[in-house]
C-alpha cells in the first residue's frame, strides 16, 4: 500500500498517546490482602483476566482508531491495483469523415480499427473515438474489449471534414495522464491538417497512424453558383485520368437539365446548365459510383446570398478607393461559402436604411461619419441596441461625438484625434489572449507585434473594456456594450494611413474574428458546410428551412454542403502526420504524482478507513462503557 | 444508680494496642472494668453467706439454721452464693484471616487474643477454671481449663505463642471440643466467622445439645463492615491468595449487604438457638465484650 500524502502518516504517532498517557499517569497497583474477599467473589465485578483482557482489547481499538484516522488522511491507494494490469491506454481514432464514403472504404477502415483493438498490449484499457469535423468518444478506455469492437461496428462514416486535430485531442483526453498510444485509422488527407496546426500530448503518448489507403478515383462537384439565366458547377476529377463527367441539375427536386463535360486528371472544370424561369433550390449531381459518395451532389439556394453580409460605410460608398484593404480581407476565404459579403454604403445612404434592411448585415463596419445624419445614427444606435455589432476604425474620417451617439450614454466613449505634430510609432499588444479575438493567435501572438502604429486617436471610456494596447500604454482596441450588441473599436484606420496593419498576414484573420465577435447570432449566409451548420440543422447536405428566431425574421432555406476540401485527394505520409503532433515533456515525479492521485482517486480508500475508524470508535464506546 | 457501657470511659483499643504484654493489656482492660462496676450485681460472687430466709414448706432441712431457731424460735434457712466452679474455655480463631487489621487500630487476631486474656484475667481473678484453644482449620493449642493462680501465666504465654496462618475451618475444632468437654460449661469462640456460616452455626448447637453454654465473640475489622475503599484495588485473600480487581465504587453495595446478611444470619439463628452472639467491631472498647460475658456468666449461674 502506498499512499498520496503520507506526511499525515507521522499522526499515527498520536497512536502512542493513550499509552504515553497511561505510563504517565499510571500509579502503583493497590494490593489489599483482605479477609472476606469471598464475598467479593459474586460481587458483579470482573476479575483480574478479564478486565485486564479488556483493557488491553480497549487499548488496541484507541490506538487502532488513531491509527486509521492518520492513514484515511494519508490517503492510501494501492498501486497495483489499476482497473488494467499495464495501467497504458489505447485508443482508436477512427476517421468518419465524407472522404471514407466511396464503397468499401470504410469497411476496410472498420477493419484496420478491429485489428488495432487486437494488436493492443494485454493490459491496456481500449477506447475508441471517431472524427470528422469534431470528434466524439465511442468507447471510453476500458477492459472489455468487446464494447471497443461493438463501438466500431456502430461507426458510420459522415459528412464532415477531417480534422486531426479534434481527433487527437479527445483521444488525448480519453488517455488523461496515463502512458499510452493513440491509433489513428485515416486516409491521411492532406487537408485534416489546417495551416499551422499542431497538437500537443504527452510524451508518454505515443501516435501510430494507420493508412486505410488512398481513395479511389473520384468526380465531385466542388461549387455551384447561379450566374443569370443558368448554374455553374465545379466538377473535380481526382484521378490520374481524364473522366467524361455526367452532370444533372435538379430544380425543387425535378430533373431540369443535364450534361456531361470530358474533366482531365486532376483538374476541375465548370459545367453551365441552363436555369429555368422558376425555382428556389437547385441541386447539381456527378454520377461516380465508385469515388466518394458524399460529395457526388451539391446544393444551391437560388438567389441566396452565400456568405454573411457587413455593410461597411464610407464617404463616398467607393469601396475599392476608401476601403479596398477591408473589402478584400472581408471577402477572402478558403472555401466559397466563408468569409464575408462586403456591402458599401455611404453615410447619407444609412441616413435612409430602414432598421430590418441594417438587421440583414452581420456586421457594420464604420470607417467614416461623413453624411451621417441624424435618423442614420439612430437607425445604427438602434441596430446595436438590439444585439448588433459594429467596427468603428478611428481613422481621419471618423467624427468622435457622432459615433459618441450611435454607441448611446452608457459607453460614455471619448475618442481624441491624435495631432498632426504627434507621430509615434507604437505596435499592439493584446491585454488577454484569451480573448475570442486574439484567441487564434494565441500560439503566434507576437505577430501582432509586427504592426506599427504611426497615428492613433485616443479612445476610452467608463463603459468601455480595453482588449488590447498600444506599447505607450494607450488603449488600441477598446469593447463598448450598448445594449443587446456592442461595439469595437480600433483607435487606428483599417486602410493603410495610419499603420501598417493591412499588409500583415495578421489583418485578414484579426478583422474576420473582430466581425464574427461582434455579429449578431442570426445566421445571414444562404451556404453552410456541414460543419458550420446552424443550430437546429441537421448536418447533412441537403437543403434546410431555418427559422427566423425570435427577432421577427422570416424563415428561409439554406443548403448544406460537404466541404469541397474532402474532395481533394492530396495525400501525406505518416511522418507528416507525426510532424505536426508535439510530444510534451513530463518529469518522472509530476508522472508517478499524477499516476498515483489517479489511484487514489479511484480507489477511494481513506472512506472506507473512516468506516473501520467510526466502527472502531463504536466497539471502543460500549467496551468502555462496561469497562467502567 | 445503673451503670450505662455509653457513658463509661472505656479505653480504646488503639490505646491498648500500645501496651506492652498481654497480661498488662489484660490487667487494664479488667481493673479498669472493675473499678467502675460501682454497683455491680456480681459483687461477691465468691463462697460466702448471702441472706436468711424464712422456711418454705419443701425446703432443705440441712439448710436450716439452728442457732437462729434457738435464739428466735423461727425457722429460718441460710442462703450461700453458690460455688463458682464454671468451666470456661476460649476458643480462639488463628486462621489467616483473623491477621486482616486497619492500618490505625488492632487486627482481629490481635483484638481476639487480647479479649481473650482479658476474660482469663477476670475469670481467674473470680476462680472460674478456664482454658484456651486456639484453631485454625485444626486445633493448634489447647490449655485444659484449671483455676489455679498460677494458670493465667500459662494462658497468657499460650496466647503470646500464637500465629495466624493457615485456612479456617470452624466447625471442625467446634466438635472436636464438644465431644471432649464432660462438664457443663461456657465456650467463648472468638473469630471473624469467615466460613461456611451453616457448618459454624451446627458446631456451635453443638455445645448446646451438650448442655454448655456459649458465647460467640464475631470480630470483624470496621474496614470488613464498611468496605471503605476508594481506588480500584487488587483485593487478595489471605487465606487463599485468590485475587480479586474490583471497583470499590461498584461493589461496596453488594458486598456491605452480603456482610450485613451473613451478621445477620448469625445473629438471627445463633439467637433462636439461645446463643449468645456478639458482633466485635475492632474499634470499639474490648469493655464491651466483657459485660456481655458477665451477662451471660450470671444467667449461667
Amino acid at each position: 500500500m502506498s499512499f498520496l500524502a503520507p506526511i499525515f502518516l507521522a499522526g499515527a504517532a498520536a497512536a502512542a498517546l493513550p499509552i504515553v498517557l497511561h505510563l504517565l499517569k499510571r500509579e502503583p497497583e493497590t494490593r489489599v490482602r483482605f479477609a472476606a474477599v469471598h464475598l467479593l467473589k459474586h460481587a458483579p465485578v470482573e476479575h483480574t483476566e478479564k478486565r485486564h483482557l479488556r483493557e488491553l482489547l480497549l487499548l488496541a481499538l484507541r490506538i487502532a482508531a488513531l491509527a486509521l484516522l492518520a492513514m484515511a488522511f494519508a490517503r492510501p491507494f494501492l498501486p497495483g491495483s489499476a482497473v488494467g494490469a499495464s495501467g497504458a491506454v489505447t485508443v482508436i481514432a477512427l476517421d468518419t469523415s465524407s472522404s471514407l464514403s466511396a464503397p468499401g472504404v470504410f469497411d476496410r477502415a472498420r477493419q484496420l480499427a478491429k485489428d488495432a483493438i487486437g494488436h493492443a498490449s494485454a493490459g491496456d484499457l481500449v477506447g475508441v473515438v471517431t472524427f470528422a469535423d469534431t470528434a466524439e468518444i465511442a468507447a471510453r478506455p476500458g477492459t472489455d474489449r468487446v464494447l471497443a469492437t461493438d463501438a466500431i461496428d456502430h461507426a458510420a462514416v459522415g459528412f464532415g471534414a477531417t480534422r486531426y486535430r479534434a481527433a487527437l485531442s479527445a483521444a488525448a483526453l480519453g488517455i488523461g495522464d496515463r502512458p499510452g498510444t493513440i491509433v489513428v485509422v485515416t486516409d491521411l488527407q492532406e487537408n485534416g491538417w489546417d495551416a499551422g496546426d499542431r497538437v500537443s500530448v504527452s510524451e508518454r503518448t505515443k501516435i501510430a497512424v494507420v493508412d486505410v489507403g488512398a481513395p479511389p478515383p473520384n468526380l465531385a462537384v466542388v461549387g455551384i453558383r447561379a450566374q443569370a439565366d443558368r448554374v455553374v458547377a465545379t466538377v473535380h476529377n481526382s484521378g490520374d485520368r481524364a473522366r467524361e463527367a455526367r452532370v444533372r441539375l435538379s430544380i425543387d427536386d425535378r430533373p431540369s437539365g443535364e450534361t456531361s463535360a470530358s474533366v482531365g486528371p486532376n483538374q476541375s472544370a465548370d459545367v453551365a446548365l441552363a436555369l429555368p424561369q422558376r425555382g428556389e433550390v437547385a441541386a447539381v449531381a456527378v454520377d461516380d459510383p465508385t469515388g466518394i459518395q458524399a460529395d457526388n451532389v451539391r446544393y444551391l439556394v437560388i438567389g441566396g446570398r452565400t456568405k454573411p453580409s457587413v455593410l461597411v460605410v464610407t464617404g463616398s460608398g467607393d469601396l475599392s478607393r476608401e476601403a479596398f484593404y477591408v473589402q478584400q480581407a472581408l471577402g477572402a476565404g478558403s472555401t466559397p461559402t466563408t468569409g464575408y459579403q462586403p456591402v458599401s454604403a455611404t453615410g447619407a445612404q444609412v441616413s435612409t436604411t430602414s432598421g430590418d434592411a441594417l438587421a440583414a448585415h452581420a456586421a457594420v463596419v464604420v470607417l467614416s461619419t461623413r453624411g451621417l445624419e441624424r435618423h442614420g445614427r439612430e437607425a445604427l444606435a438602434a441596430y446595436v441596441r438590439g444585439g448588433g455589432g459594429v467596427i468603428v476604425a478611428a481613422g481621419p474620417d471618423i467624427d468622435a461625438e457622432v459615433i459618441a451617439d450611435v454607441l448611446g450614454g452608457t459607453s460614455a466613449l471619448q475618442m481624441v484625434p491624435p495631432s498632426d505634430a504627434r507621430r509615434e510609432s507604437r505596435t499592439l499588444a493584446p491585454a488577454d489572449v484569451r480573448h475570442p479575438i486574439f484567441q487564434p493567435f494565441a500560439g503566434n501572438a507576437g505577430s501582432l507585434g509586427l504592426v506599427t502604429f504611426r497615428q492613433a486617436a485616443k479612445v476610452g471610456g467608463s463603459g468601455c473594456q480595453p482588449l488590447a494596447r498600444f506599447t505607450t500604454g494607450d488603449a488600441a482596441l477598446v469593447e463598448c456594450p450598448a445594449g443587446d450588441g456592442r461595439a469595437l473599436v480600433i483607435a487606428s484606420d483599417l486602410d493603410n494611413r495610419w499603420n501598417d496593419f493591412p499588409l500583415h498576414a495578421t489583418f485578414v484573420p484579426f478583422l474576420h474574428e473582430m466581425v464574427r465577435y461582434v455579429a449578431t447570432a442570426r445566421a445571414h449566409a444562404a451556404e453552410y458546410l456541414v460543419a458550420d451548420a446552424p443550430a437546429g440543422v441537421r448536418g447533412a447536405p441537403g437543403i434546410a428551412m431555418l427559422s427566423g428566431g425570435t427577432g421577427g425574421a422570416p424563415s428561409r432555406k439554406i443548403a448544406i454542403n460537404v466541404d469541397p476540401r474532402e474532395s481533394d485527394a492530396t495525400r501525406m505520409s505518416a511522418e507528416d502526420f507525426q510532424s505536426a503532433v508535439t510530444h510534451l515533456k513530463e518529469t518522472a515525479d509530476a508522472k508517478s504524482r499524477v499516476q498515483a492521485r489517479e489511484q487514489e482517486d479511484r480507489q477511494h480508500l481513506w472512506q472506507f478507513l473512516l468506516a473501520a475508524m467510526v466502527l472502531t470508535l463504536a466497539g471502543e464506546g460500549v467496551l468502555a462503557s462496561r469497562t467502567a | 444508680m445503673p451503670w450505662a457501657a455509653a457513658d463509661r470511659p472505656f479505653l480504646d483499643p488503639a490505646v491498648i494496642a500500645r501496651l506492652g504484654t498481654l497480661e498488662l493489656k489484660a490487667r487494664t482492660i479488667v481493673e479498669g472494668f472493675l473499678t467502675g462496676l460501682h454497683r455491680s450485681p456480681f459483687k461477691g460472687f465468691s463462697v460466702e453467706f448471702a441472706e436468711y430466709r424464712q422456711y418454705m414448706p419443701g425446703d432443705d432441712l440441712s439448710t436450716i439454721d439452728w442457732k437462729v431457731y434457738a435464739r428466735s424460735d423461727r425457722y429460718y434457712v441460710k442462703k450461700f452464693e453458690e460455688e463458682t466452679n464454671l468451666e470456661c474455655h476460649l476458643l480462639m480463631d488463628v486462621s489467616g484471616s483473623m491477621a486482616y487489621g486497619s492500618h490505625h487500630g488492632m487486627s482481629k487476631f490481635e483484638y481476639g487474643a487480647c479479649l481473650a486474656a482479658s476474660l482469663g484475667y477476670l475469670m481467674n481473678r473470680q476462680r472460674d477454671s478456664v482454658g484456651l484453644t486456639a484453631f485454625d482449620e485444626d486445633v493448634v493449642a489447647m490449655l485444659p481449663a484449671s483455676s489455679r493462680p498460677g494458670h493465667l501465666r500459662a494462658l497468657l504465654v499460650t496466647l503470646e505463642r500464637l500465629r495466624t496462618a493457615h485456612r479456617t475451618n470452624v466447625a471442625k475444632p467446634l466438635h472436636q471440643l464438644a465431644d471432649m468437654m464432660t462438664k457443663r460449661g461456657l465456650v467463648v469462640l472468638i473469630s471473624d466467622l469467615l466460613d461456611d456460616p451453616a457448618e459454624i452455626i451446627r458446631g456451635l448447637k453443638h455445645f448446646q445439645f451438650r448442655g454448655i453454654d456459649v458465647i460467640v465473640f464475631h470480630v470483624l475489622d470496621p474496614d470488613e463492615i464498611d468496605f471503605p475503599f476508594e481506588r480500584a484495588t487488587r483485593f487478595e485473600d489471605l487465606e487463599t491468595s485468590e485475587e480479586v480487581m474490583a471497583v470499590p465504587g461498584a461493589v461496596r453495595d453488594h458486598y456491605v449487604k452480603q456482610m450485613g446478611d451473613l451478621i445477620e444470619r448469625y445473629r438471627r439463628e445463633l439467637g433462636a438457638s439461645g446463643i449468645d452472639y456478639q458482633l466485635l467491631n475492632t474499634k470499639h472498647p474490648l469493655e464491651l465484650a466483657l459485660l456481655s460475658y458477665l451477662s451471660t456468666r450470671a444467667r449461667a449461674l
